[in-house]
Order: C-alpha cells, then structure tokens, then sequence
C-alpha cells in the first residue's frame, strides 16, 4: 500500500471511531494545534510525555503564553488536573485507526487516561496496514525481560452498556486528536 | 442476589413476569434490531467461516495441553515479578483474592468487568470480609448498584432503560438528572467514580488472554476503567479462567479480529491491553505494582477432558448467543441463564453452578440454530444445550413422564402410527365446520390459545400413497419421499402437491412405508437413545441403492436426518455402514427443483400474486439453503416480496410451542407483524410446521395472508 493510501485508511477508520484526524507538518506546527485546542475546550493545563528535553521546553513556552498550566511529571499527584495530554505513539494500524503506545511509564499511561483530551502525534513512517505486520514488534516488547504495559487505543472511550447506545467519553479520554506528521523532523 | 428458579414450575412463573414487563421489551427490542445491521457491516471482507473454523482448531489443540501452558505462562510470569495462583473452586479464589487484600492492607478496592469474578461471587465474598468493593465498568456499577446479576456478559444492565438508570443515579447522586439524555447519565458514571479510582489499595480485573509464550496477559474494553483499575491502586489482581490460556500472540490477533466483532459489532474496542509483569507504580512503596493472577479451574480442567463438553471451553464470552437468540430477546439474561447468560450459559452452569441451577433454563432453548451460526469459535450450541439436558437428567435420576411416553410411542412406528389416526375421531367434535380448530377444549391451559391448530387428517398421505403413485416409463431420477409426521397426517396435501409438481418432469417417486418420525422430537427432549432407535428404523425403511436422492419436505426432518444421524452415531463402532451415502442423498424440495431438476418459468403460468416468505431455521441454518426457495418463488410465476426478518424463527420449535407456550406466542407475534407490513397475499414456507405455527397464528389474528408450503405454491400455477 502506498503511503498516502496508508494515511487515508488510518483517517478514514480512525473518524469513523469519532477521533480527529489532522496532517501537521512540523513539531511546532503540532504545539500550536494542541495549545489552540486545548484554549478552545476551555482546559487551564496540559501534559506531554514522551518528548525530547528541548521540545518540552518550547512547549512549556507556547503553554505559559497561552496562560495554560503546563505539568511536569510525576503526574500521580496531578491525575486530576489533566486536561490535555499530548503524547507520542510508537505506530498506526491502517485498518482500524489504531495507535501504538507502549504505557510501560506510569506517567505515560496517566496522561493517556485521566486527560480530558489525547492529542498524538504520529509519524507518516509509523503507519503499519494492519496489525499482523506489527506482530514481531509486539512479540518483541512481550517477549523481553522484564514487565511491560502495552496499548492499543482506537478512538476516545466508549459505551454502549445503556439501552446499547453509544456514548463517548466514559472514564478515558473524551477526545482523540491525532496529529499525523508528514515530515520527519528533528 | 442471583435467584434462578429450580424447577420448571417457578421458572414458568418467572417467564411470566418478564414478559410482562414492559421497560424490559422495549429495552430488548430496541438491542435485539441493531446488533444484526452493525454485525454485519464490520464483516465486510473478512472469511468468517474460515476464521472460525481456524480459532476453533487452536482452542481445541490448546485444551489438552492447559496445564503446559499454564506452566510455560507461570515460568514467564514469575520472571517478571508476578505472584501466580492456582485455584481449584470459586470458593478458594475468592480466599486466595481475599488473603492478598489482608496482606497488602487493602481497605478499597476498584473492579473492572469479570465474567469470572461475577462466576466466584468475589464481591459478595470480599464485602462479607469487610472491604468496600466498587464496580467501574459503567454496566456493572449500575447492576451494583441495583444488587443485580449480569443480563448479559458484555452489557451487563442491558436489560434496563435509560429512565430507570436516571432513577437509580438520581438516589446515588441525590442530584436529579436528565434520563432522557444517555450521554449526560455516562457523565454521572465518570464524575462518581473519579475519585474511587484514586483512593482505591486493590484493581481487581479479568481478562481475556493469558499467552503462555510471554506471560502476557490480554484485555478487550471501551469504557477505559480497566486501563485505571490496573494503574492506579498499588495492587492489581487478575482472575482468570484456565480457559483463557493460549499459546502465542498470533492466536490472541486472530481472535481478536471476530471478538469485537460479534460482541457490539466494532471492527476493534478502543483498548487492546497487554500487561506483564510489575509495571511501574507510584503508590507502592516500592515503586512496582504488586501483581497477582489467579487461575480459577472451578470445573475447567475436568470439562477439558471431557469428549462432548469441552467444545464450550472454546468460549471467548463475546455474547453474540444472547444476542441472536428469539428466547432472550424475549425474556432477557435475568431469566436465560444463572451467571453465564445466553446460549453458552445454559451449557456452562451445569458446571460452573450446578444442576440446580440449570435445571429449568436448560428446557429453554428453541433450537432455531441462530446462535450456532454466530457463535466465532464454532461451538455447536443447540446440540451441545440437548446434552446438558441430557446430563441434568442423568443427575437427577429422573426421567419427566413426557419422556417416558414420547420414548414409548415413537419407539414403535405402528403405536405412534395408530395415535395419530385416532387422533382425527377425538378432534372432530372440536373442528366444528372449520378447517381449523380455534378454541381449545378447557383441560388445555388458556396460553396455547395463541394459534388455531390444523386438523388431523382424515386419510394420511400413506394411505392415498397407492392410488396416487406416479408411474414414470424411464425416469431420469428415483426419489424416496420423506415426508415427515405432519407431511404424512396433518397435510398430506402438501405430499400430494409434490406429486403434481413433479409429473412432469420424469421423477420417479417412491414412498417407503415403513418411514416414521425422524427423531428430532426425541432428541429435542433429549432422549438419545429413542433417537438412535427411530434412526435405525428409518435408516433401514429408506436407504436403498435405487434412490438417487431422499427428499424431505420439512426443513426439521431434513437437518435431522442430514446432520443430526452422524451426530447421534457419532462413536464410530456404532455408525451404522450406508449412514455417509443416506446423509449425502439427503436434499430439500427447493434445492431439488432448482438445482437438480432446473427447471424453468416456461414451467409455470404467470401470476400477479406477491409472495413472502419465511425461511425455515433448520432449512436457512440447518441445510444452508437460503437462495433456492426465493428463487424457485419467482421461477414457479409469483412475486417475490422481501420481508424483515425472514431468517428468524417462527417461535414453533416442535414441542417447545407447547412447553413454552407463551415465549413462543411473543416470538410469532412479531414474525406476524412483520410479514403483514410486506405487501404480500400468501405467505410461503418450506416446513410444516413453521405453516403450523405462521398459519395458526394468521387465523387467530383473522389475517388475510394465505399461509402455505412451497409445495402448494407450486402446484398451483404448474402447467
């Protein structure tokens, strides 16, 4: 499949599980979504995980102009004060609109699931078709030493347990943001 | 908390009261219609068969092999810090959960959704220890709250409406809430339970997979509490059935692309979590989690063994039975199963609960086949509910008289024949004028009144059989009618329309007169060796070199005798030596006309009539002839016309109209309505006694459908 294909696949399934699917072209690109976001919901703070020492501190910048309180790890203490979380994830699944995110960091796994909000970022270079050509990738994180969290998340969180309605924003997030980056920068 | 009824007398009564209540109807209704459309848009392009077929073969390769697998997960497990336990019963999982909440000093704990905790009654154990335990799954925390059981293994609180949960959230809260609006009620759910999740010591969850390759475990949720239960106390306790255990990854992928799937129609849940080991946690004083699995046997390890039950072990709880099946959608999970709900469940509570809790629901199944079609791991479910069955008896040590007399009349081929020409002399004061008979005579109780019932005939077809017999010069095919009871002494004018229809087309029919009932009726009450019996004696009536086909003209008959004699002779010492070359000559009257015969519209005159119809369980299902009949509707001149549902029982299942009168009446009521909103005159089946029950339905609704047999429909406009 071609890469473009891949891209559209990945939207097309990851809309129709109600996340917001956008192209971005650069890191700063995507700290400016995130913030403008996160103004918009009305949310007062964010986290990020998984992002270089330098990034972070660009981002606390934006944050802090923005009059958004930007957290630091250890998030435990603030679990209830996320509004947005924007993450990193390892890959994409095509086919179902699928992202990656090995949680085995607690304060990864805090931001992806007491955040208001979940925006992701993820590389154009990341998208897989389907599942069965991240098998070994998987098996790789199972199969190691040690222990592991690992996470496949589609969409925002979901119920149908009343009257089998659909319903989104249970006790995970309430919005998924992915930021697809076409460029691989940095 | 959990009160399934022990005998049938009560259950009965309880039946009663679900049907009844009407918050319950339309809760189910309103599920039952969706689940179907979703189902079958996520599947677009996917080999569901295939992929059944292949998860079925692991599961049961896996199942002699549990406890290696079991040791390869524990070896893995432990590497990665984790403390693994074996539990021999519920009751000693619910010790062994309890005894590490008093070690690690535990006063809170959170739970996400286990069938298998609700299978041990861990809560009720817990809280009886004196630990406040809260439900997070947003279903469960309502059925909690409520002191309810599961109606259901994936939407537990399925079986209540929106304004009852309102009601129920607004007690919680003390704060009025807006029922109307469900998004705002899940709201209440994630506002509630934020700070649960945060003072919780213990997360307790199941889980769906254990791999054995890596001592991983698997989980499949929506709602995200899982994702907190097993991150935020600083224990975490997974209870797991050995059933759960797998070899490698590469089978958990495969089934989790059919377990979504069939469980609420998604292509994937929202989360897909694997966890291992002692992850990183920042309330233990250690920094890791304290982790512990707890493998439950509670009968598994047995049942693994077992040569005809441990097919159920294959079970991946998608709940898809429940959602197909008639009864339930009927009735609700409260009342279709004791923990395990649904078609699965009334299989799993003989061993998991006991006879006594299986005792009645066991009785309950229709067996329309709709749960064996949808079930992903190929479980044959209808046939595997008549063993438990079976197996309650056995435990009992009682045989109910029914079965006693239905054994000893269809033993006997000339009784049951003489019973039945009898029958006509009794039922004529009834009939008055009338073809049918409308108003059942007092010592009948009021609920079968639902439909009129045809007469016996005054000469079954066997006995027109000699005047009636076709003579063809050099026939292209010799068949062997089957006609089945009803065919036989209710409507021979069903047998004998076959006879005109095919005339013309040099078919030589002969009628084996030492044929008798098929057998299903016994097997239905789960009298195996009646069965085996009236098997032998049609096999020996009917098999012959000289027939190029069987031909049967009631889907029931047909898939009793095509799928249900190698089952019944399934020890091959037993199997008798031409059972291969009978299955295999077996066809049904569309498939024979189309496929065999092809024959064409220039065979028939052309009517306006429009037609609907009613596509038989055992023929859709049970035969998988789906397209013949509709085609064979429009070749014979008539106008087809869709309808919905077409494909869902009729509520006759034999003997079950008479055992459940009243579910059955509930299940024909809505096949009526139905077929009266298509724009269609007759109605047209391929089995008598879904024309038994359709027809006696339209009679007592004073409908103006025509209810007929294929045959019938064809005889008609045959030049």
């Amino acid at each position: 499949m071609q890469t473009s294909d891949l891209i559209q696949l990945l939207k097309e399934k990851a809309e129709a599980v109600q996340a917001v699917v956008v192209k971005i072209k650069t890191l700063k690109e995507a700290f400016q979504y995130t913030v403008d976001l996160t103004r918009e919901q009305r949310g007062t703070s964010m986290v990020a995980m998984g992002l270089k020492t330098q990034d972070v501190n660009l981002l606390e910048k934006a944050c802090n102009t923005a009059d958004i309180s930007f957290i630091k790890p250890p998030l435990r203490s603030h679990a209830n004060e996320i509004h947005t979380a924007l993450t990193p994830v390892d890959w994409g699944i095509a086919e179902t609109g699928t992202l990656v995110l090995d949680s085995s960091s607690e304060d990864v796994r805090i931001a992806t699931m007491l955040s208001e909000t979940h925006v992701a970022l993820l590389p154009v270079s990341k998208i897989k078709p389907d599942v069965t050509a991240l098998e070994n990738e998987i098996n790789a994180v199972l199969k190691a030493d040690g222990s592991s969290y690992y996470a496949f998340i589609t969409g925002a969180s979901r119920t149908a347990d009343i009257e089998r309605v659909l319903a989104i924003g249970v006790h995970g997030p309430q919005e998924l943001h992915i930021l697809i980056m076409e460029e691989n920068r940095e | 908390m959990i009160k399934t009824a022990q005998d049938i007398k009560s259950y009965k009564k309880q039946l009663k009261e679900a049907l009844s209540d009407q918050f319950l109807r339309t809760a189910l209704d309103n599920f039952n219609c969706a689940y179907r459309e979703n189902r079958s848009a996520v599947y677009e392009g996917i080999d569901f068969e295939g992929i059944k077929k292949e998860i079925a073969a692991e599961k049961d390769a896996a199942l002699p092999r549990l406890m290696e697998l079991f040791e390869a997960f524990k070896t893995h497990a432990e590497a990665a810090g984790v403390k693994v336990h074996a539990a021999k019963d519920a009751k000693q999982a619910n010790e062994i959960v309890a005894s590490i909440a008093k070690e690690n000093n535990v006063k809170k704990i959170i739970k996400s959704k286990s069938m298998t905790a609700e299978e041990t009654f861990l809560n009720d154990h817990l809280e009886n220890k004196g630990y406040f335990v809260t439900e997070t799954d947003l279903g469960e925390w309502i059925i909690q709250l409520r002191k309810e059981g599961p109606s259901h293994m994936v939407m537990p609180a399925i079986h209540l409406s929106r304004y009852q949960v309102g009601d129920l959230f607004e007690t919680v809260t003390r704060k009025q809430q807006d029922s109307k609006n469900i998004d705002k009620l899940v709201k209440v759910a994630r506002k509630e339970l934020r700070p649960v999740y945060l003072e919780a010591d213990m997360g307790i969850s199941g889980a769906n997979f254990a791999i054995a390759e890596s001592g991983a475990l698997g989980l499949v949720t929506n709602e995200g509490n899982m994702r907190l239960v097993t991150t935020l106390p600083r224990v975490h306790v997974a209870l797991v059935g050995y059933d759960k255990l797998i070899p490698d990854l590469k089978t958990m992928l495969r089934i989790l692309k059919v377990l979504p799937r069939n469980a609420t129609g998604q292509a994937i849940t929202s989360y897909v979590t694997w966890i291992k080991g002692t992850v990183e946690c920042g309330s233990s004083i250690t920094n890791r989690k304290e982790m512990h699995i707890v493998f439950l046997d509670n009968g598994r390890l047995a049942l693994a063994k077992d040569p005809v039950f441990s097919e159920a072990l294959r079970c991946i709880r998608c709940g898809a039975c429940a959602n197909v099946c008639p009864v339930y959608s009927k009735v609700g999970g409260h009342k279709y199963g004791h923990v395990y709900i649904g078609a699965i469940g009334l299989i799993l509570t003989l061993f998991y609960h006991g006879k006594e809790n299986d005792r009645a629901i066991v009785r309950n199944c229709i067996n329309c086949q709709a749960c064996k079609e949808i079930c992903p791991v190929d479980i044959d479910l209808p046939h595997l509910i008549k063993k438990t069955y079976r197996a309650v008896l056995d435990q009992d040590g009682k045989t109910p008289i029914k079965n006693v007399l239905l054994s000893k009349v269809l033993k006997n081929r000339k009784l049951f024949h003489f019973i039945l020409r009898n029958a006509y002399l009794a039922q004529k004061p009834l009939a008055k004028k009338k073809a049918m008979i409308r108003h059942l005579p007092h010592f009948f109780e009021k609920e079968h009144g639902f439909r009129s019932l045809p007469l016996i005939a005054k000469t079954p077809f066997r006995d027109q059989w000699e005047t009636m017999r076709p003579q063809v010069v050099q026939p292209k095919y010799t068949i062997a009618l089957f006609a089945g009871c009803a065919a036989d002494f209710i409507y021979p004018e069903q047998s004998s329309a076959l006879i005109k229809v095919l005339q013309k087309y040099d078919v030589q029919v002969e009628f084996p007169m030492d044929q008798t009932c098929c057998g299903l009726p016994a097997l239905m009450a789960a009298e195996e060796e009646t069965a085996k019996e009236v098997a032998l004696q049609n096999l020996k009536a009917v098999m012959s070199e000289k027939y190029d086909y069987i031909l049967t003209l009631c889907a029931s008959c047909g898939s009793h005798l095509k799928h249900n004699y190698p089952k019944i002779f399934k020890d091959a010492s037993l199997t008798p030596e031409n059972l291969k070359a009978f299955t295999d000559k077996i066809i049904d009257f569309s498939s024979f006309v189309v496929n065999v015969l092809k024959a064409s519209s220039k065979d028939f005159n052309v009517t306006v009539e429009k037609v609907a119809y009613h596509s038989p369980c055992h023929l859709c299902r049970g035969m998988q002839v789906t397209n013949e009949p509709r085609k064979l509707i429009e070749i014979a001149g008539y106008q087809y016309v869709p309808s919905k549902d077409e494909d869902v029982c009729c509520g006759f299942g034999g003997s079950y109209s008479v055992d459940f009168p009243e579910i059955s009446a509930e299940i024909l009521k809505k096949k009526l309505d139905d077929v009266q909103a298509a724009d269609a005159r007759i109605l047209v089946s391929d089995c008598p006694g879904c024309v038994l029950q359709l027809g006696g339905g339209m009679d007592k609704r004073g409908g103006e459908i025509q209810v007929k047999h294929i045959t019938e429909l064809l005889a008609e406009t045959k030049i």
